[in-house]
């Protein structure tokens, strides 16, 4: 079940590549039909600490965790944020898969039991974490695992919001150059703390 | 022919009620801070609601304001007020100024004490404002889909 492919997957995945699509649908509100938003880019992490989210559609974005700070640049923006890893990723999504050593590392964070899968995540084992803090930003995570291999992420914001995250052409332990993980602000980019 | 201070965003930018895109904030202070947000507008000034989500999907904080006054939902609080200005700087240390932001993004710099605006790449959907006072100055930069 989802557990098992969870603790497989966090035993024997060390590095991982894949693209990614994901839908932001925002809960319709006073009779509003609920908005959606789609954006894909490109993902790869390290364990235990490191990704990489590049969004390349509908606009240019990157998020790099590269073991001690959290890095965030917009394109459009010109503009680069940064803060300590620690207190930035505690219970996201990412910490799930790249930053947690093993099973028990993210027990300390998350309630995990095997899940149903959600709407439109038929066909895969599905795991629920629910945030040990209360104060994040996070109802609920699920993943959903292909076998042991990683295939979709489904967040629930305390808000509502939900967004659907699909992987493909997922590369299990790839062997990745250490600058994938090395964020170097950009010419004329604005660096600030956040 | 005279070219019009700013030409509005497009035909129907005065009736639009619906923005949205990214905004970046930047704090001049030791050190000075930033703060990157996506965000939905939608409304009026006298009627609307602002959502600030980070790049990867959750919210942040959803702001609704009427002209009896202002609501803020953060993740575990919810603030009321009567300014909405007031109460998004006091709720997420963010002083964006929701009344003249829509007049911003339609293209019309109205003025707002304390802020200049650079309305200037306003038709690619970009803009910017700095606010000199009060302190600390602050730049917001905002793109969004036209």
């Amino acid at each position: 079940d989802g557990l098992q492919s969870l603790d497989l997957f966090l035993q024997k995945t060390r590095t991982g590549q894949a693209d990614f699509t994901q839908v932001v649908t925002a809960p319709g509100k006073d009779g509003q039909a609920p908005r959606s938003k789609t954006s894909s880019g490109t993902f790869e992490f390290q364990r235990p600490g490191r990704f990489r989210f590049v969004y390349l559609k509908p606009f240019a974005q990157t998020i790099v965790a590269d073991g001690q700070r959290l890095w965030l640049y917009d394109a459009d923006l010109n503009q680069v944020t940064q803060r300590a890893q620690a207190q930035a990723l505690g219970s996201t999504p990412a910490a799930l898969l790249a930053a947690a050593p093993d099973l028990q590392a993210l027990r300390a964070e998350f309630t995990l039991q095997a899940s149903v899968a959600p709407q439109d995540g038929e066909g895969l084992d599905w795991v629920l974490a629910r945030p040990k803090s209360k104060d994040g930003q996070l109802q609920t995570v699920r993943i959903g695992f292909a076998g042991t291999q990683l295939a979709a992420l489904e967040i629930l914001d305390s808000f509502g919001q939900r967004s659907m995250i699909r992987f493909s052409q997922v590369q299990t332990n790839p062997t990745l150059p250490a600058a994938t993980f090395e964020f170097k602000p950009p010419a004329g980019a604005d660096v600030l703390r956040q | 022919c005279a070219q019009p201070a700013a030409a509005p965003a497009g035909p129907d930018a005065a009736q639009r009620t619906f923005w949205s895109g990214r905004l970046a904030l930047q704090v001049e202070g030791q050190p000075s801070r930033s703060f990157i947000a996506a965000f939905e507008l939608q409304g009026h000034a006298h009627t609307g609601s602002l959502q600030l989500s980070t790049p990867l999907g959750s919210t942040l904080a959803q702001l609704h304001w009427n002209p009896q006054g202002a609501r803020l939902h953060t993740n575990n609080t919810i603030e009321e007020a009567a300014s909405v200005d007031a109460l998004l700087e006091r709720g997420t240390g963010a002083p964006i100024p929701i009344t003249a932001l829509f007049d911003w993004l339609a293209g019309l710099p109205t003025p707002m004490d304390g802020w200049s605006t650079d309305l200037s790449a306003i038709a690619q959907g970009r803009l910017s404002a700095t606010r000199f006072s009060p302190e600390p100055q602050t730049t917001l930069r905002i793109t969004f889909e036209r």
